[in-house]
């Protein structure tokens, strides 16, 4: 095999084919480690939630004007991870602005509204309330992971009611196969330029957010090649048994955790970050109506995002109305109604407060290492499967 | 190898612009309402079914015959067990 051949392989190996999932979750933990090593834990809703807020203060509703999104450490994370998973995509030639039929796009709207509202509750998407919290060693995140799966049965038992119902059709995909290379062009340039900028700028922050633009490209990057998928993750025990997915996100979370365990125990991170005042009720209240809400998206808050970088419409419409649903309740909840202080929601317990840091790890394995022998038991004995 | 272009598909599926999972859910739905031995095609947008389908084929036993990329969407022929 030629020089020429070995590299077409490589590249196609990279760029072209699909990643196992357990692939894409020990990669997806690595750049998540890094990320807050480098500079903070990784996150979706804060992100969406200040682009919400730009938008409120453009129609009047808030007087004060949000950080700006480039400088926002957030929103540029979620920057990110869409012009991350918009490379992959357009590499691979699988971009196409997808435009969904009616129902889809009221579903699209609904959900988003009802993601908006369960992740205010929670302080946090299935990322930052669910993967991100039980990383970061908070007791929020095992109550959301509950209320997630509770969530998502509620959110299957619906799409096989309005399977048997409804039957949509007549969306369209406007190709754009043959500017794919060059819109992949031109997000390597944004890329690279980004990075340049942020690392050349005279912002105390700029280097970070340099770094932390690139690493959640790469998280992007990853997510889309191997279409990492949380909703897959909890939705497909349930709906065809299938456990391939939930396998690499119970591995990825379990890789995360350890490493950030030697993050906070290094005093890398300050103890109390991501460790939200929601348990039990928030988490457990927002983890299920987030779930159902997501099953009925097709993408939960990364999830979401990567679709949007891949063109599709319906998740586009998520996006909007999850960030301006969040933006609206948090003002509320936060501002108006001052509901933290309060505890109604419940309280923030950070695991090794009370177990220490190697209890704390050992219960956090030990509810992984269950979700893992459980969706594995499920998919041998489909005892759990309702699908059709 | 059946020459995909040439079958006759007993019924057709329009998943155009719906994403994961629908596709595949109203392709298992469309699959039970056919016979044993009958084609379906079913038209999707969607990247992941490239995968999605043929592993449902395969973990249900239905014969996956392949795919064509037609301009702006992929066809998939699967003959139900």
């Amino acid at each position: 095999m030629s020089f020429k051949d070995t590299l077409k392989e490589l590249y196609d190996a990279v760029f072209r084919s699909n990643y196992s999932p357990i692939t894409g979750g020990i990669l997806l933990a690595l750049l998540v480690i890094l990320l807050e090593m480098w500079y903070r834990p990784w996150g979706i809703v804060g992100g969406l939630r200040n682009w919400g807020e730009w938008v409120l203060y453009g129609i009047g509703f808030l007087e004060e004007a949000p950080p700006h999104p480039f400088w926002f450490s957030s929103s540029v994370l979620d920057l990110g991870l869409i012009l991350g998973a918009f490379l992959s995509a357009t590499l691979a030639q699988e971009f196409g602005i997808r435009i969904p039929p009616k129902l889809e796009i009221i579903k699209g709207i609904v959900a988003g509204i009802l993601m908006g509202i369960g992740s205010a509750l929670a302080q946090g998407c299935n990322v930052g309330g669910f993967y991100m919290a039980i990383a970061n060693l908070s007791a929020s995140g095992i109550a959301m992971m509950l209320g997630l799966m509770v969530g998502v049965f509620i959110g299957v038992k619906y799409l096989l009611w309005e399977i048997e119902h409804f039957s949509s059709q007549g969306g369209v995909e406007i190709s754009t196969k043959k500017i794919n290379p060059l819109l992949g062009l031109i997000a390597l340039f944004i890329l690279f330029y980004g990075i340049y900028a942020y690392f050349t700028s005279d912002n105390e922050n700029g280097v970070k957010l340099g770094g932390a633009f690139l690493l959640t490209a790469g998280i992007g990057f990853i997510m889309h090649r191997s279409r990492f998928c949380m909703v897959n993750a909890f939705r497909e025990p349930f709906l065809s048994g299938e456990a391939i997915m939930a396998k690499g996100a119970a591995l990825s979370l379990f890789l995360t955790t350890l490493g950030i365990l030697f993050i906070k125990m290094a005093g890398i991170q300050e103890a109390d970050v991501y460790v939200t005042p929601t348990f039990i009720w928030g988490s457990l209240i927002g983890g299920i109506i987030f779930g159902a809400a997501m099953v009925v998206a097709g993408g939960c808050g990364s999830g979401s995002l990567w679709r949007v970088g891949e063109g599709q419409v319906k998740l586009m419409i998520v996006v909007v109305f999850f960030s301006l649903t969040n933006a609206i309740l948090r003002y509320y909840l936060d501002n108006v109604w001052e509901i933290w202080d309060k505890g109604i929601l419940g309280k923030a317990v950070y695991l090794p407060d009370i177990f220490g840091y190697g209890g704390a790890f050992i219960i956090l394995a030990i509810v992984i290492l269950l979700w893992y022998l459980f969706v594995d038991w499920n998919e041998k004995t489909e005892k759990f499967v309702i699908g059709l | 190898m059946v020459d995909l272009s040439s079958i006759k598909a007993d019924e057709v599926l329009d998943c155009k612009g719906l994403s994961c999972p629908m596709p595949l859910l109203k392709t298992k739905k469309a699959l039970q309402k056919l016979q044993s031995g009958q084609i379906l095609e079913v038209w999707s947008t969607d990247p992941g079914s490239k995968n999605d389908i043929p592993n449902m084929c395969k973990k249900e036993g239905h014969e996956f015959l392949g795919m064509i990329d037609e301009p702006g969407y992929t066809r998939y022929f699967i003959k139900k067990k």
